[in-house]
């Protein structure tokens, strides 16, 4: 698939986000993530904790600043001093799906409440009527019964709780979603539903997911495009697919090896790669993202790049023989 | 594959192995009732026999204070009994429940009007000081340019000592009710909205107001919606220590003389004229010390059962 | 499992109750388990399935208002339930049956350095010279994988990152040598990449010194690699048990299926997961028939009316439900799971994806 003749909703611009830490000390997040997420597009950000996959989702959110770099929206800046307009813009289009439903709801609230919330910031009905019937209609969209309004949180079942958090965001009508580890806190037989849920939702609605996880599984079932980020450092963008038949860098490859797979005569004989950066260029030449495959990228020194041209061409090569 | 219902040998049996009827919406419906937080507050408060005891003292003491005086028609610029030598230093009897006084008035009329000026007083400074108080550390709590300097007037307000400067302000404004509310609130809201600012700090940045955030919710909404609801109790538990320390203030500037002025009762004065007759009455002493004491420490378990019933965690 | 394996601790009948609020709840119903010498099992369910309380009847670590009101675990001719005292667990609770928990900080002393804290507990188990309990100290750390462990002996929990900690968990687990070893969560805190390792080095040592495991988790992924038996809890019962090749190939119970078909590893893009409504049952509600049957589309009458017997497959595979009784009507197990190992050796004989050598 070509990206060039695609509409590009959201793109980072060299986005670096460092956080002071005590005195003078400064701790980086983020650095140099750079990537456009395509309209329509779940974008999927992978990394374990800390590597900055959450600083950066926040970024857009403008609840963390970046220090570095500019945040684009529909080709305006939303990074940094905007006007409250254009705030108001963000806020309306671009919704986010946090990790823990239970953190993320106000206890003291109703569901009412809760799903209304944005409707009241933004006065976005006529009527009281008109409210009612809004917040009714988002409840059905994610499966929840309008007798739930009058009740609190702490009376959902975890799932359920997330599917609230999910009306809330939906009922905003937004352009572009913030998922951060929409289903990591929940219990295994339910985030099938709620992934079910948000695929049905973005298809009828033609949304674009910023998907954030830890756990590749997942990422290959939702997402289009996938981008690895490692201790701040984005090491890999390429196509689902792509990234799972012809992973190149090595901690990408790493990350692949630990998925666990539920059939125990693979798995038995996985063995399981550890990240060893000692491995990679140490020339101290500064790395940079390079289009490897049209539309795939790696992080890489000039040396390193030459490398992983070798390698994925042996492996397509491979694949060729084995097709044939 | 829903509806591949097998021979089977006895009807009942089939029956049994029938495919049970399933929906989907089923599971989704709560079955407990219906949750209230005020109506849990309150089971959660009555539920508690020694509370509600204590609760029913508290009423009687506060409600006697209020209105007897008005019945009583005590005024301590008027003492009908003082040339009637007979009238005075009378022992607690059953015409003169609480006994007479060294100017011959019902110690029982004087108490309660006293205890009515008592209470007046620190439940009118408690409003005032938490209502200042919780708007301004609200915000505060909320808004870090704000608490770079308020920080620095918390410093010097704070320091001020409170013997001092009640002792001038009733020396330039003159004694009485105004005064001695004014005293009472000058510096007292800032502790409380100190304290409401480190609360709001701690709650502000969970993950449920990130999300007030993202949806586009000011400032002041989420102090009304997302902050105090989750501040009640506490607010609660200072209220419940506020109200009997602010008696125990007045009573102690009155006995001190630099409360409220001759022309209105007060436990504290009356205390301290009481205690030259310590010798030989000692109930003049004991009678109000004893009111003060069960209006204090009624009002202080009542606001404290208050606030733990206000505490979600103890609602089940 | 052949015959001839020895079974080292047998559960039969459990059943534990909690006291809440002057109520009574049922958290496990009626269990019953034998573990056989040297083999993996793997407890797998959700939150509130029961799992870890179970386990914790084999330790005696039940929150204090907790019973076991009904049972017997047998271990060396000991029935674990009967002992009330800490004193009659000495020899047993960390000795031979020892445990690793989700979180390693609440398993480590954070102001003992964590050498004294290995130390500690191979001299009190084995009766041993300081300098022989330091030697060993050092050998076990060496053995579960902390590099430099000479040096790093005096150091604080808080200098080890969250992997090395739960080494430092495993190693004094392992310190005494105990005969069996309960990984309860052991990987849920730690990333994936940590959890890996994690879970090669239990599998390792166990090769080398021969111990049980018993693992407890939610992850069907990690029960496959690691386990050579396994039982589905659900609602304090365990619902279906076998060889993990029979669990997964030819599960037998709707909630095995349920769980296995809603993993997005097996997930077709474009289309739906499999999944099942609504939540786990709460423990609170007395549980009538099988505790499964409301979220269960294939739920018979009976299952409302009638606990289910366990139903015998094969030699070594049970499963709780009314379905394999010969007068239910026949249910196929849905389609997302027929043929899952051909399924998965397509997705992973690619080549890249998951990444299997």
């Amino acid at each position: 698939m070509s990206n060039e003749n695609r509409e590009v909703i959201l793109s980072i611009k060299h986005v670096d986000i460092t956080f002071e830490v005590g005195h003078k000390k400064k701790l980086v997040a983020v650095k140099d993530a750079n990537f456009d997420i395509y309209k329509g597009e779940t974008f999927a950000l992978v990394g374990e904790s800390g590597s900055g996959k959450t600083t950066l989702g926040r970024a857009i959110m403008r609840i963390n600043p970046c220090s570095a770099g500019e945040i684009e929206f529909e080709g305006k800046r939303i990074s940094g001093k905007i006007s409250k307009e254009e705030d108001r813009n963000v806020v309306r289009n671009i919704q986010m799906i946090f990790q823990d439903p239970a953190a993320s709801l106000n206890e003291r609230a109703t569901i009412d409440y809760c799903v209304s919330e944005g409707l009241y910031n933004f006065h976005l009905y006529k009527d009281e009527a008109e409210r009612v019937a809004k917040v009714d209609k988002a409840l059905e969209d994610v499966g929840l019964l309008p007798e739930h309004k009058s009740r609190y949180p702490h009376e959902f079942s975890g799932g359920q709780r997330q599917r609230v958090g999910i009306a809330r965001a939906m009922i905003m009508e937004p352009k572009f979603i913030v998922a951060d580890e929409p289903i990591s806190a929940l219990d295994v037989s339910i985030r099938a539903q709620v992934l079910n849920l948000m695929n049905k939702l973005k298809v009828e609605r033609n949304l674009t997911y910023l998907f954030i996880a830890h756990d590749l599984s997942v990422v290959r079932f939702i997402a289009d495009r996938i981008a690895v980020i490692h201790h701040g450092e984005i090491v890999e963008i390429a196509e689902s697919e792509t990234l799972f038949e012809y992973p190149i860098h090595p901690y990408t490859i790493a990350l692949l090896s630990t998925v666990p797979m539920p059939d125990p005569l693979v798995e038995k004989n996985r063995k399981h790669i550890v990240y060893d950066p000692s491995q990679l260029d140490q020339s101290g030449e500064a790395r940079e993202m390079r289009e490897l495959r049209p539309g795939h990228f790696v992080y890489c020194t000039s040396k390193e790049f030459a490398d992983y041209e070798e390698k994925i061409t042996k492996m397509e090569q491979e694949r060729n023989e084995k097709a044939l | 594959m829903m509806e591949e219902k097998n021979v089977n040998s006895a009807n009942n049996e089939n029956d049994l192995f029938g495919f049970a009827a399933f929906d989907k919406y089923e599971s989704e419906h709560i079955a407990a009732p219906q949750y209230s937080y005020w109506k849990s507050v309150w089971r959660t408060f009555i539920k508690n026999k020694f509370t509600v005891c204590v609760a029913i003292v508290m009423l009687i003491l506060v409600g006697f204070s209020l209105i007897q005086p008005s019945i009583s028609g005590y005024d301590p610029l008027i003492a009908p009994n003082v040339t009637d030598e007979s009238m005075r230093f009378q022992q607690p009897s059953r015409e003169h429940i609480f006994g007479t006084d060294n100017v011959g008035n019902e110690v029982f009329d004087v108490v309660w009007a006293g205890a009515r000026n008592s209470i007046i007083i620190s439940f009118v400074c408690t409003f005032i000081n938490m209502v200042i108080g919780i708007t301004v550390g609200a915000v505060w709590g909320f808004s870090k340019k704000m608490d770079k300097w308020m920080i620095e007037v918390y410093n010097v307000v704070s320091n001020v000592p409170f013997l001092l400067l009640a002792m001038i302000l009733s020396y330039v404004m003159g004694a009485g009710m105004g005064t001695l509310i004014f005293v009472m609130c000058v510096t007292d809201w800032i502790f409380v909205a100190f304290f409401i600012r480190t609360q709001t700090m701690i709650i502000r940045d969970r993950e449920y107001n990130l999300a007030s955030k993202c949806l586009g919710t000011s400032t002041w909404t989420m102090i009304k919606n997302n902050i105090l609801p989750y501040l009640i109790s506490v607010i609660m538990t200072y209220i419940a220590r506020m109200i009997p320390s602010l008696i125990s203030y007045e009573v102690f500037l009155s006995y001190m003389g630099l409360g409220l002025g001759v022309t209105k009762a007060s436990l504290g004065r009356m205390i301290s004229i009481y205690t030259s007759y310590m010798n030989g009455y000692p109930h003049l002493f004991w009678i109000p010390v004893t009111v003060l004491a069960m209006l204090s420490i009624s009002l202080y378990i009542v606001g404290q059962r208050l606030a733990d019933a206000a505490d979600p965690r103890t609602h089940m | 499992m052949s015959e001839e394996k020895k079974v080292i601790i047998s559960a039969k009948d459990v059943e534990v109750k909690f006291r809440v609020r002057d109520k009574y709840l049922t958290a496990i119903r009626n269990v019953s388990l034998d573990l056989y010498e040297g083999e993996t099992f793997a407890i797998v369910g959700e939150s509130g399935s029961g799992k870890s309380v179970f386990t914790k009847t084999f330790t005696g670590m039940l929150e204090s208002n907790g019973m076991i009101s009904n049972g017997s675990v047998m271990f060396h001719g000991t029935d674990l339930t009967k002992l009330k005292k800490d004193k009659d667990w000495e020899g047993i609770r960390g000795a031979k049956i020892a445990t690793i928990f989700q979180d390693p900080m609440t398993s480590l002393n954070p102001i003992r350095t964590i050498g004294f804290q290995i130390t500690e507990v191979i001299e009190k188990h084995q009766k041993v010279s300081k300098t022989e309990a330091k030697k060993q100290a050092i050998e076990m750390m060496e053995r579960v994988g902390i590099p430099d462990a000479a040096n790093r002996f005096d150091e604080y929990p808080f200098q080890y990152s969250g992997g090395m900690r739960q080494r430092i968990v495993i190693a004094i687990a392992l310190s005494c040598h105990p005969e069996i070893l309960i990984c309860d969560e052991p990987t849920t805190a730690l990333d994936v990449t940590i959890q890996a390792q994690i879970i090669d080095l239990i599998r390792s040592l166990q090769k080398e010194l021969g111990f049980t495991t018993l693992y407890i988790t939610h992850d069907l992924g990690v029960v496959a690699n690691v386990a050579d038996r396994v039982g589905v809890m659900y609602g304090g019962q365990i619902i279906e048990y076998g060889t993990v090749e029979e669990i997964f190939f030819d599960p037998r119970h709707p909630y095995t299926w349920a769980l296995l078909s809603s993993l997005p590893q097996i997930g077709e893009k474009g289309k739906d997961l499999y999944y099942i409504t609504g939540t786990p049952p709460s423990l609170f509600n007395k549980i009538k028939g099988d505790a499964f049957a409301p979220r269960n589309e294939h739920a018979l009458n009976i299952d409302f009316q009638e606990e289910p017997p366990f139903f015998q497959v094969s030699d070594t595979h049970f499963a709780k439900t009314w379905l394999l009784d010969p007068r239910a009507p026949k249910v196929e197990k849905p389609e997302e799971i027929c043929d899952l190992h051909e399924k998965i050796q397509r997705m992973t004989d690619k080549g890249g994806a998951f990444y299997v050598e």
